[in-house]
């Protein structure tokens, strides 16, 4: 009864949350003093640089949190039901490429037409992407952590071949597609940002992916095959075979789209390292709110804002880049640490399922709302 | 122009400058100038250049620096979006990759002049730098044709795009004029950084019977370096030649040279003439008639070139600033097909 009480209060998100930063900032300034730059001055221009104005916050750290809450929710809805994509990352550059694609080929359409197209375009991108996967796992039982992993290889050397190849800029010589038309781009939110429709739209989707998971029969469906496919089987309730391949065109959609209006809505014509990483960083955006829909946004959020400080770390406070990857990891793996460890205690005893985000998904993740912009 | 541009260059400015707070300095610099790379600028090769000419502005122009290494196309706009809402007047936009987003940064804040090293579209404040590497790779490959006994020299690229290719054609050209009959090797690993790729590519031309080899990569080129060296290490004769920067340090004993962009000079001086309010709407081409491009032999394996090589380089190095001999070159610039 005694660690009761502590383990209530670390078990809530914001206490996990502010521990593990005092612990990584300690570490973090540590490191940096070692390297002979000033903390306090890098602290301040993280801030500074992500959430000190509303336009750091709107067009820096909102614009680099889209791909992620996007990415995120795939890797989440995938997750839920047990379904490990870890392709997230190719099915990105799929959708991209189909973006790209979309909106120069029916350049002539107007926005209202075009813009719907290109996002349709870059979800069925990501479909396409992860049907081999499905396939392989639904019907010949392959694992489909290798088969996504490997699709990912493929989808980056597709945008590299494009990029030089079928959709290269007209004039053939540097490897870059041609800017999409103006009507193909997403509109912007606040005049004067950076932020666009992306972002709304992002946020529309967790609200109804935590819909369909707290409202709907086949939500219920889902996280029940997540929890034990071998038990959904055996319960014969449902056909888990269609609620797996729901969950892996939902995942590939929802990746697809990321790589649809990061294109669409930020870099307007389609490069090779497009990505980040933005697939693989998905996951711990994921894992961190514990799969949990609206959690992904808030974690999307929290992420974004460390990556568009880590870039005014470097413009700011002069630390080298790799300094700032370092101290970003270091954050990154101590929020997951805690987040997942806090989790797993108000849950019981760490199962597989528990350690993973699993069915315990919705007591974790943030509820914050970062929508109020 | 499109409404949404035109009214963020302000509505930015404003929104962004609590951001920009940080220069507590007591002395406001002369100017702000940026420089933004897309990889480290440890790798002793083209960034590194471009961040000590940073340096040189800000030491002997008094300049207020800084710079960014940005990873995504995605950061290119954030960049310079943070750029002008801090007040910089000068970003050095370092590579061909960064001309869309320049272009975009450009119409959106005509107070900021941005400098795209190896960009292909000209503005009034977007302004591309062309270096003439060619110049200072012909030379490298008249002493690569010179140097060998296999009569096959072989060519590491990085991604193949025209700055590169045509410090290529102009080092075959080299190659042929001392050598006719010698075989040139040509391969590209697809990046920049990636030192095993680029190691594997260098072993691969080696194997094929190379003994001399040129590279055009950044960081990967440790990679061509470490081949080389191994292959000597092996009891083979085999040279390497460094590019972009003076690389004669990196493997000093099996180095014939560096063709080398004096980036840093380069840099200042387009950053003078931007203060003298030269700078703008047309690009800039920098080469060996303004001792930005050289091809540099290196010191420490003198005694192993034949002295009549050399004296055939440096003949060639005159009639080229002469404008006497003309190097093949690829144009990349839109609209402009001779120097500017």
């Amino acid at each position: 009864m005694r660690a009761r009480p502590f383990i209530a209060i670390m078990g809530n998100p914001w206490v996990s949350g502010a521990t593990a930063l005092a612990l990584t900032g300690l570490v973090a300034a540590a490191s940096l003093w070692l390297g002979g730059f000033d903390p306090l001055a890098a602290f301040a221009s993280l801030v500074r640089g992500s959430l000190g104005s509303p336009g750091a916050f709107l067009s820096i750290t909102l614009v680099r949190a889209v791909p992620l809450i996007l990415t995120g929710l795939a890797v989440g809805v995938a997750f839920r039901a047990g379904v490990w994509n870890i392709g997230a990352e190719g099915q990105l550059y799929a959708g991209a490429v189909a973006a790209v694609w979309a909106g120069l080929h029916f350049g002539t359409l107007p926005a209202a037409l075009l813009v719907p197209l290109v996002l349709c375009a870059s979800a069925l991108g990501g479909v396409i992407w992860i049907l081999v996967p499905a396939f392989l796992r639904i019907r010949m039982g392959v694992g489909e952590v290798i088969t996504t992993i490997l699709m990912n290889f493929l989808g980056i050397h597709l945008a590299a071949w494009m990029v030089r190849g079928p959709l290269q800029e007209p004039r053939g010589i540097f490897p870059q597609t041609e800017s999409i038309p103006l009507s193909a781009q997403l509109p912007v939110l606040f005049p004067g940002t950076r932020l666009h429709l992306g972002f709304p739209l992002a946020m529309g989707l967790a609200v109804l992916a935590w819909g369909f998971y707290r409202w709907t029969v086949a939500g219920f469906r889902a996280s029940a095959v997540g929890a034990s496919e071998e038990v959904a089987r055996v319960a014969g309730a449902m056909d888990v075979n269609r609620v797996l391949t729901g969950t892996f065109l939902a995942s590939g959609a929802l990746a697809g789209l990321a790589g649809g209006v990061e294109v669409a809505g930020v870099t307007f014509a389609l490069y090779e390292g497009l990505s980040p990483g933005w697939g693989y960083t998905a996951i711990a955006v994921a894992l961190l709110a514990g799969l949990h829909p609206l959690g992904i946004v808030g974690a999307g959020v929290l992420f974004g804002a460390l990556e568009g400080g880590a870039g005014a770390m470097q413009r700011n406070a002069g630390i080298p880049s790799a300094w700032v990857s370092a101290v970003e990891a270091m954050v990154i793996l101590s929020l997951l640490a805690v987040g997942v460890a806090s989790r797993s205690r108000t849950a019981g005893p760490p199962t597989t399922a528990n350690e993973s985000g699993g069915i315990v998904a919705g007591t974790g993740g943030s509820d914050e709302d970062p929508g109020h912009a | 122009m499109d409404r949404r541009v035109t009214v963020s260059a302000a509505l930015a400015t404003t929104l962004l400058c609590g951001a920009c707070g940080g220069g507590a300095d007591t002395d406001e610099p002369a100017f702000r100038a940026a420089l933004l790379t897309s990889g480290p600028v440890s790798d002793a090769g083209w960034y590194a250049g471009a961040y000590e000419g940073l340096l040189m502005m800000r030491d002997s122009l008094g300049a207020g620096v800084s710079h960014q290494q940005t990873r995504t196309p995605a950061e290119f706009d954030e960049a310079f979006l943070a750029y002008a809402a801090d007040g910089y007047d000068l970003v050095f936009a370092h590579g061909f990759e960064y001309q869309d987003a320049a272009l975009r940064a450009g119409r959106q804040f005509p107070e900021m002049t941005i400098v795209v090293s190896g960009g292909g579209r000209v503005t009034e404040n977007v302004v591309p730098l062309v270096f003439t590497l060619e110049e200072g790779s012909y030379l490298a490959g008249m002493m690569a044709g010179g140097m060998t006994v296999s009569g096959t020299v072989g060519m590491v690229g990085g991604v193949a795009i025209p700055p590169v290719q045509g410090t290529f054609r102009a080092f075959e050209a080299g190659v042929f004029a001392v050598n006719p009959d010698a075989r040139v090797l040509e391969a590209y690993i697809g990046n920049w950084d990636d030192v095993s790729a680029a190691k594997e590519a260098a072993s691969a031309q080696l194997r094929q019977g190379a003994d001399v080899l040129i590279h055009n990569t950044d960081a990967a080129s440790f990679g061509v370096f470490q081949a080389v060296r191994e292959r000597v290490a092996e009891g083979e004769v085999a040279w390497a030649i460094g590019m972009n920067r003076d690389q004669n340090g990196i493997a000093p004993e099996v180095t014939l040279g560096s063709a080398v962009i004096d980036i840093p000079r380069a840099f200042l001086a387009t950053a003078r003439s931007w203060q003298a309010g030269e700078l703008g709407g047309v690009p800039i081409y920098v080469g060996s008639s303004r001792s930005v491009i050289d091809f540099v032999p290196n010191p420490a394996v003198l005694d192993a070139i034949p002295a009549g090589l050399l004296e055939e380089v440096d003949s060639a190095r005159v009639r080229i600033r002469r404008g006497e001999l003309e190097v093949p070159r690829v144009h990349f610039v839109e609209g402009e097909t001779e120097e500017g």
